[in-house]
């Protein structure tokens, strides 16, 4: 086989694999299929965009196609659903703008009676609008009066705490305040504790000189004793020698 | 004969001292603590009264005497007895166990009350009469047989044990009250006294109830 042969052959080939995966990308792309285009109004454009997804239970099955504007100034919104879709929309399908607080504005079909006839594509059936964004924003607006509120409250609160703290401090720290007294008070203590001292010492002093004195009172104790001892055999010896005394005796009485 | 008398005088006073036995020292102490303590006892002088008590004991227990110790737990006794108080009688149990003498415990059983647990002879004969009259619970003969004993703290003693132990009257309580009047002892007369005033009471004659009350304020002031 010639050269020139194989290099036809290959160019051919390749050719062929190009145009075979172009069909079948084209194919897979819905490029052959057939769509249909539904009309929807809706008395806003706002928020409507070319491509804007139609989703159908969270799936796409379809996307804005063209936004115009007719001689009432109603909006025409332009559908395009392809063949394998359609069958999700039926004559009793509603649509509705669904504007997420986060993500992107989409047209949801709900269809509650699959049952129901195809929709015919020159129905125009209104779009409803759900704006999550606004709704909050309604939402959030008595909130965030109140928390202005709440805040003014704050203020108005921190205001008079200001104003307290200010008080009390020149009532603890003051010149005549709580804590200079209280330092005079401990003062007072002080020097009447150091004078306490001094009473200390006395008794101390007091206690020592008693300690003392008691030994001086014991020894007095043992000499009145011994007196006492003296004068009573005295009064005993007298006794014996004067009145014949007899030995007492200790009898029941 | 001045001479005379001198020697005379002399030979009587040595006469007398060699004739006189010296008496020990812990009886007599013994002796005399126990006549302080009756006397402080009997006039209310609580607080000089057991001192003097313990002295008394303490020298008879110097003596190792045990009866003479008894003899002093049963003067305390007696007249705790005379002033109608209780008496703890656990010290003299104790001494009448290790030395039982007879007319210790029969004087016991006496200022008890266990009166036919008493032979007569060994009580002191100031009681002979009373003993049979307490034996008889005769309260008419025990009124005229008391006022009759010689010794008034055996008087007195006679009609505590009668009251303590036998019904009494106003009678017996007068005499008791009288007693203790005579002889200035408080202690006694504010017992007697008490008791007295008790007696009418329980017999619903207020108004001498009352006036003894009123006596008793007044003498304890």
């Amino acid at each position: 086989m010639s050269r020139e042969y194989k290099v036809g052959l290959f160019i051919i080939c390749t050719t062929i694999v190009i145009c075979l995966t172009l069909l079948y990308l084209a194919r897979e792309k819905g490029f052959f299929t057939t769509v249909y285009t539904f009309t929807l109004s809706s008395k806003t454009g706002e928020s409507f965009t070319e491509g804007m997804p139609v989703v159908f239970s969270g799936f796409n099955i379809g996307k804005v196609h063209a936004l115009e504007l007719n001689d009432k100034g109603i909006v025409l919104i332009k559908i395009k659903i392809p063949q394998r879709h359609v069958k999700w929309i039926r004559t009793d399908s509603s649509f509705v703008l669904y504007r997420p607080l986060i993500g992107v504005a989409r047209i949801l079909v709900t269809t509650d009676n699959l049952g129901s006839p195809p929709m015919p594509e020159n129905k125009i059936p209104e779009v409803g609008i759900i704006n999550d964004i606004n709704d909050a924003i309604e939402k959030v607006q008595p909130l965030l009066e109140k928390i202005t509120q709440i805040a003014e409250n704050l203020e108005r609160l921190s205001r008079k705490v200001d104003a307290m703290a200010a008080k009390t401090d020149e009532q603890i720290f003051g010149k005549d305040g709580t804590l200079p007294n209280i330092n005079k008070i401990l003062k007072d203590v002080a020097g009447k504790m150091e004078k306490l001292n001094t009473t200390v010492d006395n008794i101390n002093k007091i206690s020592k000189d008693a300690s003392e004195g008691m030994k001086d009172f014991r020894t007095l104790r043992s000499d009145i004793d011994d007196t006492v001892k003296v004068l009573d055999n005295v009064a005993r010896e007298i006794d014996t020698i004067l009145s014949r005394k007899k030995e007492p005796e200790i009898k029941v009485p | 004969m001045r001479k005379i008398l001198t020697v005379a005088i002399v030979i009587f006073i040595c006469s007398c001292g060699s004739n006189s036995k010296q008496v020990p020292d812990w009886k007599d102490a013994a002796f005399r603590q126990l006549e302080n303590y009756k006397v402080n006892f009997l006039t209310g002088k609580e607080d000089a009264s057991e001192p003097h008590f313990d002295k008394a004991r303490q020298a008879a227990s110097g003596g190792n005497d045990l009866n003479l110790l008894a003899r002093i737990y049963l003067n305390k006794y007696a007249l705790h007895t005379a002033a109608l108080e209780d008496f703890d009688d656990s010290e003299f149990i104790r001494i009448n166990k290790i030395q039982p003498i007879a007319s210790n415990f029969a004087y016991y059983n006496f200022l008890k009350g266990n009166f036919t647990a008493v032979e007569d002879s060994l009580l002191p004969s100031n009681y002979s009469g009373f003993i049979k009259i307490a034996r008889s619970k005769d309260l008419a003969k025990a009124i005229q047989e008391i006022p009759s004993i010689d010794d008034p703290l055996s008087r007195l003693i006679a009609c505590g044990i009668w009251v303590k132990c036998l019904p009494y009257d106003e009678n017996i309580l007068q005499t008791a009250i009288n007693v203790s009047a005579d002889n200035g002892w408080k202690r006694p007369l504010w017992a007697y006294l008490t008791k007295l005033q008790k007696y009418y009471l329980d017999r619903g004659e207020t108004a001498k109830a009352e006036s003894i009350k009123e006596r008793l304020e007044l003498l304890k002031k």
